[in-house]
């Protein structure tokens, strides 16, 4: 080839004599397949820092990602297809109700008392009514209520299927605070005495209003389906019904409303189906003229006052936008739908009704000063049960997996996952790098190109023991907590932290590798991401908020503990840095402890094992390799 | 950690078999019994609990389409011992004990050693694999196949021919998928079982032999067939219990590869396709025996694999075994080529499976495509497995790398 040749020749033929090599088929081959493999290993830490901030800008970007706008799958649903019945005269009844509720309440009426009361009224309707009692008994002592039910059987078919209407006594404003929900649940009651009325019913009705916030309905719902939980002592329900498909919690908190909020996380993570969140928002905008709201943030555009959340030294031409405005507004809504998710406790009396396989959500009043009150909410209620009492199998058509960003936008799975895979694969190239890192060893000069690499042995097992030891001790750190004796005292999570100086002890006694091997350090940082890398990318089916929380908290203070003795000198300071990131919680948040165990006591939530059994070992884990160096 | 010389193998074992026995005796079974992943339609232990009921009373329990055990189990459970829970809990510890027991056996006839520090090792991987220990615990009885199978390798390494035929036709009664495994056995009843992969020779045993030990097995099979046909009645045992890992009448999910291919199947493809999934599995057993002619215990181990993957009815046990088999054979350690990545694929597996199977039956937020996806993992890890093993198992004749040498295959 002569030089003078155009220059796009040129690179054709080196192509080419790059594609198609002379000589040695099979040593061309190989050379490829080193090339290829070296020109990936130089690169990793590039490729492994632009994952990482890919995955935490993709994170951040959730809120403004392109979604799609909201529909109904199922064509069985037709939601708002029928004349609504509900009229003044029943929102009369629910005053009436209202006003027996209010003085049972100003006399100070035991659950027992007001339980009777419900079951009678139920009775009057001529509807089956009973009362169940409960106690849960838990670290904290035992609370016990009563709650009230009533099954109406359907008219038209053999009452294999049922619908729950229910509300619950103390309304979900700070999250069963104390404040009461009287006409959620007058609404009931008076609903009870509406809907009786038809024939075109398909599936069983249960009214149900459980005492407490979500105690009792977790006792009514255990007792329905039959399930023994050791710490909860109750009767057997006096009516049954058919499998529950659909549920729906009113709390309507206030004298009046301006907004239905909708708030639909349940258990452990758990989604509803789609279908029934926009067949409500349809129902509820077009047939019942109220607007619907996620959770209780109004419309960014209604009430702009409400998003002016930047810090003021940002100029009013930024902190003013409507796009940026839009963007806080969404980027509540994720995050408020997040912290339900992630923390495994649903936002509501429906988050229970998941763990049955029960698509439910909560309709909350908004306490406003008008315009809406029981008019409105029984027409959209009736109307939304018409609509799901046309379900012919249960609700599947629609999205299972999904965040909401708005009432009517939302993202599809495959718009939100790669966030906290790409962190997650970050990790594992970079447990996979070290862990190549630690079996070869160069001798000779570094410098020379010509570098002798030499396998070396990796101390699996102890690794593997370290990894194992502190999740036995994750295992033995729940079970602390979860005693009586923890609560006693603030003494007590000091004492517990102090099990962070087991790991450390016992890498002490390790022996020490012979030079030969692969340091402990290495290998056990390398199978730590590894492995922190595969709990959250499969998490993230299962509870995306979660797994995105984990990537954000545990991707770079895994990936960045030293491996080489001269960065790590104070190595007990960094111990302590990670024995405090991942065991500071049992101090600096007593409160959280509290609910996390109390949730899994009395609700099965898995947040608080999980905290302690997976996530804050791996965090003692990175620890110890700092020890190890 | 201790060095293994110091730990006597007694101590390690009767303290392995009672955490077993304290562990089965709790009421972990309750929430594992009725798990798809560890127990088929043709293990599990509530159908066999439903077929000795209904065999008690009179009714001939494979009339029904639920029951697909041996007669042989039967006969076992009706005269001898009494389904209970004790007795389960004691037999399926005795079986993982036997299992442990043999794989301990083969791995010394397998060195020709008495005794050696690495059986604490392969006894303690054998009982810990939690693909064994659950399904086990689960009273399926995938785990006493296993047992048996262990039992006829481990006859046929110790040259006790009889016996080892004796349990392998009781292998093939129990379960139909195994005569993949009646050629490598029989080769390995006629040559040794002592490591030959580093120097690969061509096949030094006496054909001859091998007839008489077909002969043997033929005769064996028969007369257990017979003994089944007894004890049932009628014939109508041989297509539910041999016929169902054939025709596949049952589409439980459970984690191997055939129960969704033919649930999407449409029906006139069926028989061509149950014939393409049947044969596919014996077509392995030719070239694996031939090309590890000299080492036929390592062939055995790798049909086992192939049985982990592709069997019909899998349940963990099946690659477990095969996972937990690779103890035995530490010479090919060195030559694996991804040993990381099938060890995350079953990671990744063994987390998603459980997962997958509570989000689509439970949670109802899956449906039966998570499931399957899993299942497609646990067939990567599980084949990654298999092809590392014949892989090492084959590039270790050649010997260790040399600097400025390079193996290639022409």
């Amino acid at each position: 080839m002569s030089s003078d040749s155009p220059f796009w020749l040129r690179k054709l033929t080196a192509i080419n004599s790059r594609l198609f090599p002379r000589g040695d088929a099979n040593l061309t081959r190989l050379k490829r397949r080193q090339a290829l493999f070296a020109a990936i290993g130089r690169r990793l830490p590039l490729l492994r820092t632009l994952l990482f901030v890919a995955g935490y800008l993709w994170i951040l970007a959730i809120p403004t990602l392109p979604g799609q706008g909201t529909y109904i799958d199922e064509n069985a649903l037709l939601p708002g297809q029928v004349n609504t019945n509900w009229n003044w005269a029943e929102v009369h009844a629910a005053d009436r109700y209202l006003d027996h509720i209010e003085k049972l309440r100003d006399d100070n009426a035991t659950s027992e008392q007001r339980a009777k009361y419900f079951a009678e009224e139920f009775k009057k309707l001529g509807i089956p009514a009973s009362t169940q009692n409960y106690t849960f008994s838990t670290v904290f002592g035992d609370s016990s209520g009563t709650n009230a039910y009533a099954t109406m059987s359907a008219p038209r078919s053999p009452g294999v299927e049922a619908m729950v209407i229910s509300a619950s006594w103390l309304s979900r404003t700070g999250e069963g605070a104390g404040s009461l929900n009287l006409r959620g649940v007058s609404t009931v009651l008076a609903l009870a005495g509406f809907l009786r009325r038809y024939s075109f019913w398909a599936k069983d009705l249960v009214f149900v209003i459980s005492d407490d916030y979500l105690e009792g309905m977790q006792a009514w719902l255990s007792a329905y389906h039959g399930i023994s939980q050791s710490n909860l002592h109750t009767n057997d329900l006096d009516l049954s019904s058919g499998v529950i498909w659909t549920a729906l919690s009113i709390d309507y908190p206030g004298h009046s409303f301006s907004h239905l909020g909708m708030f639909h996380e349940g258990l452990n993570g758990r989604l509803p189906n789609q279908d029934l969140l926009n067949s409500f928002i349809h129902i509820s905008k077009y047939s019942g003229g109220v607007p619907v709201i996620l959770y209780d943030y109004v419309d960014h555009q209604e009430y702009p006052d409400q998003y002016d959340l930047l810090p003021s030294w940002i100029p009013a031409s930024v902190r003013q936008h409507p796009d940026v405005k839009g963007y806080l507004y969404r980027f509540k809504n994720v995050l408020r739908h997040g912290r339900y998710q992630a923390r495994g406790i649903g936002s509501g009396v429906h988050a229970l009704f998941h763990q049955f396989r029960i698509d439910a959500f909560t309709i909350f009043a908004l306490p406003a000063t008008g315009p809406h009150g029981f008019h409105a909410i029984g027409r959209i209620i009736e109307s939304t049960l018409r609509t799901t009492n046309n379900l012919l199998e249960r609700l599947h058509a629609s999205f299972f997996f999904y965040i909401l960003t708005d009432p009517d936008n939302f993202l599809k799975i495959g718009l939100y996952l790669p966030s906290a895979i790409l962190i997650s694969v970050a990790m594992m190239l970079t447990g996979l790098s070290l862990w190549v890192e630690a079996g070869w060893t160069t001798s000779g000069d570094k410098k020379s190109t010509d570098k002798k690499w030499t396998r070396r042995k990796r101390p699996i097992l102890h690794v593997l023991a370290i990894m194992i030891s502190t999740h036995l001790l994750g295992v033995t750190m729940f079970y602390l907590v979860n005693n009586k004796l923890f609560f006693r005292s603030r003494i007590c999570p000091v004492a517990v932290m102090l099990i962070t100086a087991v790991p450390p002890i016992y890498a002490i006694f390790i022996p020490a590798a012979s030079p030969s091997d692969a340091p402990l350090s290495v290998v056990l940082k390398a199978l730590n991401l590894c492995f922190a890398s595969t709990v959250i990318s499969i998490t993230t089916v299962l509870n995306f908020s979660l797994a995105a929380s984990m990537a954000i908290l545990l991707g770079i203070p895994l990936s960045v503990s030293p491996t080489s003795s001269r960065r790590a000198r104070p190595k007990t300071v960094y111990y302590i840095a990670y024995a405090l990131f991942g065991l500071g919680w049992l101090v600096l948040c007593p409160e959280g402890v509290r609910k996390a165990v109390l949730d899994w006591e009395t609700l099965g939530v898995w947040f608080g094992p999980f905290l302690c059994i997976v996530i804050a070992p791996l965090v003692l884990q990175a620890g110890v390799v700092c020890i190890l160096v | 950690m201790k060095t293994p010389s110091t730990v006597p193998l007694g101590l390690v074992f009767s303290a392995l078999v009672a955490s077993r026995l304290l562990i089965s005796c709790t009421s972990i079974h309750e929430y594992l019994i009725h798990d798809h992943q560890l127990s088929s339609p043709l293990t599990s232990f509530l159908n066999l609990k439903e077929g000795i009921y209904l065999f008690n009373n009179g009714v001939d329990p494979y009339s029904g389409g639920v029951f697909r055990h041996s007669p042989l189990y039967l006969s076992l459970f009706t005269t001898i011992l009494s389904p209970s829970r004790i007795i389960a809990s004691l037999l399926w510890t005795l079986c993982d004990s036997i299992g442990a027991w043999s794989m301990v056996r083969i791995w010394r006839a397998r060195n020709n050693i008495v005794q050696s520090s690495r059986d604490v090792l392969v006894a303690a991987l054998y009982f810990l694999n939690p693909y064994l220990f659950l399904p086990s615990l689960a009273f399926s009885t995938s785990s006493i196949e296993n047992a048996v199978s262990l039992l006829a390798i481990m006859f046929a390494c110790e040259r006790r021919t009889s016996a080892s035929l004796l349990a392998l036709a009781f292998l093939v009664q129990l379960s139909l998928s195994s005569v993949v495994l009646i050629v490598p056995i029989i080769l390995l009843l006629i040559t040794s079982p002592i490591s030959q992969l580093v120097s690969p020779r061509p096949f030094s045993g006496k054909w001859t032999q091998s007839l008489g030990h077909v002969f043997e097995l033929a005769i064996y099979v028969l007369v257990l067939t017979l003994a089944s046909t007894l004890v049932s009645g009628d014939f109508l045992w041989i297509s539910q219990t041999w016929g169902a890992s054939l025709t596949l009448p049952d589409l439980t999910p459970n984690p191997g590869l055939w129960w969704y291919f033919f649930t999407e199947m449409f029906d006139h493809f069926r028989p061509f396709f149950l014939m393409v999934f049947s044969v596919h599995l014996l077509i392995y057993i030719a070239p694996i025996c031939i090309k590890f002619q000299y080492d036929s215990l390592y062939a055995t181990f790798l049909l086992v694999g192939v049985l982990g993957i592709f069997k019909a009815y899998l349940t963990l046990s099946d690659p477990g075994l095969f996972l937990s088999m690779i103890s035995l054979f530490p010479e090919i350690y060195p030559y694996f080529r991804h040993p990381i990545v099938t060890s995350l694929l079953h990671l990744h597996a063994t987390m998603l499976l459980p997962l997958f199977h509570r989000l689509w039956l439970t949670q109802g937020t899956g449906n039966a495509n998570f499931f399957y996806a899993s299942t497609l993992v646990f067939a990567c890890a599980n084949g990654a497995a298999l092809v590392d093993c014949v892989w090492a198992g084959l590039r270790i004749a050649i010997g260790e790398q040399v600097d400025g040498y390079a193996v290639t295959q022409e």
